[in-house]
Parts: C-alpha cells; structure tokens; sequence
C-alpha cells in the first residue's frame, strides 16, 4: 500500500506539473513587499509589479544591468514598485508556460525570443495588446523597420529591446597556428577543416546535447545553399523543404561532420560546456550569435583578444549572400493580460525594454533597436563593433529556425537535424522529412 | 485506545484532514489529468475531444514504444543487478562485521545527496574531454576504450543507469540491513548450532525471513524504475536521438518543448497505470509462494 501510495503521489506530482504548477505564479506573485518602506506613506497606496526574466549568467551583462534598471526604477517611482525575479534559460521556459497556463503569469515577462514561442499566448489573449499605448514620440526612438517586425497581426504586444545575429567565430591563434586561412567560402572551409584536424586542433564545437546550437548550423548552411527567399517559402509551403538545394545543404553538414568538423562529444556537451570549451581555446570555430561575445572577451579567457568574427562563408554552387543573417528575431518583455495596472505596467516597459536596449547595446549584451545616436561606444568590445558594422550590411534576416516553427515541428527539426549530424539519416530522407512539418504562421 | 479506533467518529476526524489533502492533490488531478489525456490541447484555450487516439498514438510511435522499452529493460537491471548487490551488503553488514555503522553512513550517502548533484558529477566523470573515466583509461594504457560515453548510441543508456542504480542501492541496503537485524538472533545460532555454514544460514534462513522487506524493495525498486526522471533528465535530456528517453521525460518534452498536453497526459496516465500493474503483480507473486 505505501509503495502504491509513493507511485501514485509522484504519478500525481507530475499531472500537476503538467496541468501548470498553480502555486509557482502565485507564490511568486503574492511575495510580500521586502520590509516596506517605513516611512508611513499611507496616502497613495503602494503599487506592486511583478518582473520575470531569463538573464541570470554570470557573463551576461543583463543579468546586471536588469537589477540596476529595476532599482533605479524604484526609486524614482515609490509608488509603482517593482519585484523582480530571474531563472535560468531552460528553466524559465517551462515556469513562464505554466505560469501563462495556469493564469498566474507575473505583471511583466520576458518573451524568449518572440516567434512561435509567444504566438500561442497571444492567440489566447494571454498578453497584453499595447498598440494603442505607443506614442508616435516613442516610435520615433526606434531604429526604423523594428517594430514591423514585432508585429503580430499588425498589432504590437511588446517593445524591442535590442536584437542578436549568429556569425562565425574564428579563433586567430589556433588558426594560425594549423596555418589555415579565414575562410570565405565553402572550400576554403573544408580546406580550414582539413588543417586544422591535422594540427592536431578541433576545427569546430557544439553543444548537441541541447539541439539547438546544432540547428544554427544547419540554418545557416541552408540559408546559404538555398538563399533567403527560397527558404521564406519553404516555411510557408512546407513541401517546398524537399528541394534540390535543402538536399545539398543537408549533404553539406554531413559532409562537414564526416571531415571531423565538430568535437567528437558533441552529443554529450550541452550549450555552457560548448561555451566553456570554446573560451578555453579547445577549438577553433563556433557559429554563435552575439550573446556569446561577452564570455569570449572576457579576461578569464583564453580566447580574449584572439577572436574575429566573419559572416558565415558563402557557397560557390549557393544563392544566398554574405548579406543574408540567421537571427534578428527581437527579444522583448510582454505585460500579461491579467495585470491589475495595465497603464504602470506599461510605463515600466518602456522604461525597461529602453534603458536595457540602450545600456545592453553598450554593455555588448546584444544589438541596438534604439536610436544609438549620440551613444559612446567606446566602451564596445572590438567583437560587439565587428557585429554592429556586419549588422549594417544585412540586406535580409531570418530569425532561428526554433521560433519560426509551430513548437511541435521546431522540435523535430532540431531531432531531424541531431539525426542528420551522426550520419543516421541521410540528406534525402531529411529533407522528405522536413517537407512533412507544419507551415509558420508567422510573418517573415 | 480500542475506544477511540471502535469509534467511527474519532476516525473520521483522524483520517480526514490527510484524506482530504490526498484527494486533493493526488486523486484528482489523476482523473483529471485522464481526461486531458481524451483531449487535443495545447496547454491553453480549449481541447478538441478526441477520444483514444493520444493512446492509439503512443502504442504506435517508435518514440513512445522505445522509451517504454528502456524504463522496462531499467526494471529489469534495477531487480537483477540493483537489489542483489544491496542483499549481498546488507548481509554482511548485519552478520555483525567490524565498523558496521561506518559502512552503513558511507553506503547511505548517495541516497542523501540530490539526484541533480549526482548527475553533475557523473556527468563529469563520463565527460568526453576531461572526464575521469577517459582520464583514468589513458592513464593505465587503454585510450582505446575511452569513448563519448553519454553521446554514444552504444554506451548512452547503460551509462545512464549505472548511476542510478548505484544511487539507490544504499536505500535498499538500509531496508535490507533492518529486515536482516531483525531476525531473533536465536534463530541464527539455532542453525549455526545446527552446523549450517554461513552461506548456508544466509540462504536457508534469513533470505527467507525477509520476504516482507524484499517485497518492499522490489517494488519500490520496480516503481522507482519506471518513473524515472530527474537522473535521466540531466545527464542526457533523453538523448542522443532518443536512445535514453523513458517514459517521463517523454512526457516532459511532450508538454513543455511541444505544447501537446493532451499527448502528455496520456503517457502520464500511462505511467500511473502501469506503475500500478507491476505492484499488483509483485504482491501477487509473493502471496502465491
């Protein structure tokens, strides 16, 4: 009886998981106001809002500069007080979606990356609409062309705050010491594979245990075979994904991975490790957006100082460009639709998504969406100045292809794409595969 | 004492706070949750009734039948590896061996430190680039048999068991350990008197005396087996291509990666039923002996 009682109580702890773990929001939500503010203030009554985010690294400049913003924010404003809280990434997923399931989601939330990822909740009225509450003054502080693409259904639910591209990194030291040369195109890459392997040196890392660096690769490999508008289309018309060119791009990964591209963990090696080992200067290359830069640079190093970055090279038998970039999808911060102070929820916004999309672009935590005239960046890294000018030249973006996708076929495609990076699939069975996910409702 | 139990009342009030929670908590999301399972749900908004199929789906899916695979073949190691070693210890521990309560702490310690942490450390030790299993094979001449041990299709899901099972034997060698104790010590010298040798006591004796506790421990080893998650979950996610999925962390990814909770709950439901089958049938086999 006990253990049928033990099986039945953890068979239960995990329904509960499932159906949205009530308690988390509202504990969270409920979190008494620290101490007070002890000066008696009983004529206005004190306003609680509560934040929600992902930024919690140790090298990742928002995780410091969200705490600062909030507290400035506090301060000007006694009323309208602010309570935040940070998780973890992966974490933070699955604990905003139960929290959004369940009708417990804080006052404002981080969004991950915007795409498939929010576009249930908005479908459901979970978020909050904001088109009405943007001024023209405040339309005018954003880079032209960034909100069009925050739109959903010509409305807006969030604010840029700033947005990331993925190049290639290319560490000089070891590619000099494997006297291999920056490559620009797709042979000089597998000829850069080729000394590199025999300098005894990895040409490349990923951290497949969590699918989606991986994925970059392939994205980015395809973009180049099949050039943007092609796979625009395919996303659109899904059977378009068995093509000639999806064909090509996936033989072209295998073929990478056959020439011992990648590290032979990759399998095991989660997306930190990847980043650890890279920074540590155990390989060579690394197809990464700008997020990552922080680490690279950072004194503590290895690779500090010895680091360019390059878009990714162009394909002799390909239609896309060197103009054509994975990534631009812009990360922003969403008011649920059940907060009790829509107006001061909003204010903290724009508060928020500006001085973080400001400050963040010259702390190198991500790409400015805000007008930079006037900023000093001189306090840019020579990476986060490298990603800026290559910013300029884009001609065309696509954002990752995780959240372009319904969330059901963005996870096979990442296994689709692991499969295809051990060799158990081959490129033509991929890309019948691929032709049988869900078209993107999304507007690209 | 015999008044308060004869009275129906009392009981009631004894039984009822803690049967109210249990309903609560336990019994009703399970039927809830059986009937998300009839449903085509993203999690938010409004199902789409559609009967079995989530079932006809997962007795269907290579992906679902491959996960149920590994947490039966996971049973399987768990009775026939896990719950042997710690019989073997508990018998030596409690045929009074010197630093008995020494050994008892050290075998115990796995059990007290958090899976998570365990799986960190493991898969530190499996690490391809620096861990100490590759480590320690280079070191004595055997860089051959270094490998990816969490990234290979080979190795993956031994790998993952093993720490699991080194987890829990000092769980079930404390159940044992005490079932064992408990036997009349009179009973022993009795066969000892008898002239049984010690194998001979350990078989004829006291393995049968501690039928009740071994009972316990299968299933708390079998259930335990089969809903398997945090370990699994940390050191492989599952991967690589499925080959460490079990059940549970199917269900995971079912729910929170691909938004089909209607599918999830079913393999929950799965789980529960399917937990509850095995300690039928265990408790069966052990009243028929």
């Amino acid at each position: 009886m006990k253990a049928l009682r033990k099986n039945v109580l953890l068979a239960a702890l995990a329904l509960v998981l499932a159906i949205g773990l009530a308690a988390c929001g509202k504990e969270a939500g409920d979190a008494t106001t620290p101490g007070g503010n002890g000066e008696g203030a009983s004529s206005d009554k004190t306003i609680e809002l509560t934040l929600w985010d992902q930024s919690v690294g140790s090298t990742d400049p928002s995780a410091q500069l969200i705490p600062e913003i909030v507290d400035e924010w506090n301060k000007a404003n006694p009323h309208i007080q602010v309570k935040r809280t940070g998780t973890p990434g992966e974490q933070y997923k699955t604990k905003i979606k139960t929290a959004l399931a369940a009708n417990e989601a804080p006052d404002i939330f981080y969004g991950m990356g915007g795409g498939s990822f929010m576009q249930p909740y908005i479908e459901n009225g979970n978020v909050l609409e904001i088109t009405s509450y943007v001024t023209d003054e405040v339309k005018a502080k954003i880079k032209p062309g960034v909100l069009e693409t925050l739109e959903y259904e010509e409305k807006l639910y969030t604010l840029p705050v700033y947005t990331h591209i993925a190049n290639l990194y290319i560490n000089t030291e070891l590619f000099e010491k494997a006297g291999a040369d920056i490559p620009t195109t797709y042979s000089e890459l597998l000829d850069a594979v080729d000394k590199l392997r025999a300098a005894g040196i990895t040409p490349a890392v990923i951290g497949e245990k969590d699918r989606w660096p991986g994925m970059y690769w392939f994205n980015i490999i395809a973009l180049r075979q099949a050039g943007y508008d092609a796979v625009v289309e395919a996303f659109h018309n899904p059977s378009k994904w068995n093509s000639p060119d999806i064909i090509e791009a996936a033989r072209k990964l295998q073929e990478l991975a056959n020439a011992g591209m990648f590290n032979d963990s990759l399998f095991s090696m989660s997306y930190e490790e990847m980043l650890g080992a890279y920074n540590a200067g155990n390989a060579a290359m690394m197809f990464q957006a700008n997020w990552v830069n922080a680490g690279i640079e950072d004194p503590s190093s290895a690779t500090s100082g010895k680091v360019v970055v390059v878009p990714f090279p162009v394909f002799e038998d390909g239609k896309g460009t060197a103009h054509e970039f994975l990534g631009g999808s812009s990360d922003g911060f969403y008011i649920s639709a059940n907060t009790k102070y829509p107006d001061e929820a909003y204010e903290f916004l724009l508060y928020l998504s500006e001085q973080l999309g400001t400050r963040g672009f010259l702390a190198g935590a991500g790409l400015p969406t805000w007008n930079t005239e006037g900023l000093d960046t001189s306090s840019l890294s020579r990476l986060d100045l490298t990603f800026a000018e290559l910013m300029d030249t884009a001609e065309a973006f696509i954002p990752w292809w995780d959240n372009v996708f319904p969330a059901s076929s963005a996870d096979t495609h990442k296994n689709l794409i692991a499969q295809l990076l051990a060799g158990e699939i081959t490129p033509e069975q991929f890309a019948e595969r691929m032709a049988q996910l869900e078209p993107t409702e999304l507007h690209l | 004492m015999d008044r308060v139990f004869s009275n129906k009342r009392d009981i009631a009030v004894f039984v009822g706070p803690t049967l109210l929670l249990f309903v609560a908590i336990v019994l009703v999301p399970i039927f809830v949750s059986s009937y998300y399972s009839l449903l085509d749900w993203n999690g938010i908004g409004n199902g789409k009734f559609i009967g079995l199929d989530n079932y006809v789906e997962m007795f269907t899916d290579s992906r679902a039948l491959n996960s149920m695979k590994n947490s039966l073949l996971f049973a399987a190691a768990s009775v026939f590896f896990q719950l042997p070693v710690s019989l073997l210890l508990a018998l030596i521990l409690a045929s009074s061996v010197k630093g008995e309560g020494f050994y008892r702490t050290v075998y115990f310690i796995p059990v007290l430190i958090s899976t998570v942490v365990i799986a960190q450390l493991w898969s530190k030790i499996y690490n391809a680039d620096y861990g100490l299993l590759n480590t320690l094979l280079k070191t004595v001449g055997l860089p051959d048999l270094a490998s990816d041990w969490l990234g290979q299709r080979k190795t993956a899901l031994v790998a993952s068991f093993i720490p699991i099972l080194w987890q829990y034997v000092g769980y079930h060698m404390l159940l044992m350990y005490a079932g064992a104790k408990s036997i009349s010590s009179e009973i022993i010298e009795a066969a000892k008197i008898d002239g049984a040798s010690t194998i001979r006591t350990a078989f004829s004796v006291i393995i049968p005396l501690m039928k009740p506790v071994l009972k316990v421990s299968l299933v708390f080893s079998v259930i335990g087996a089969l809903k398997i998650f945090d370990l699994i979950y940390v050191l492989t996610g599952g991967g690589p291509f499925f080959v460490t999925e079990v059940p549970s962390t199917l269900m995971y990814t079912t729910i929170f990666d691909t938004f089909r909770y209607g599918y999830g709950s079913a393999i929950s439901v799965f789980i529960i039923l399917e937990c509850l089958v095995f300690t039928i049938v265990i408790n069966k086999l052990f009243k028929t002996e």
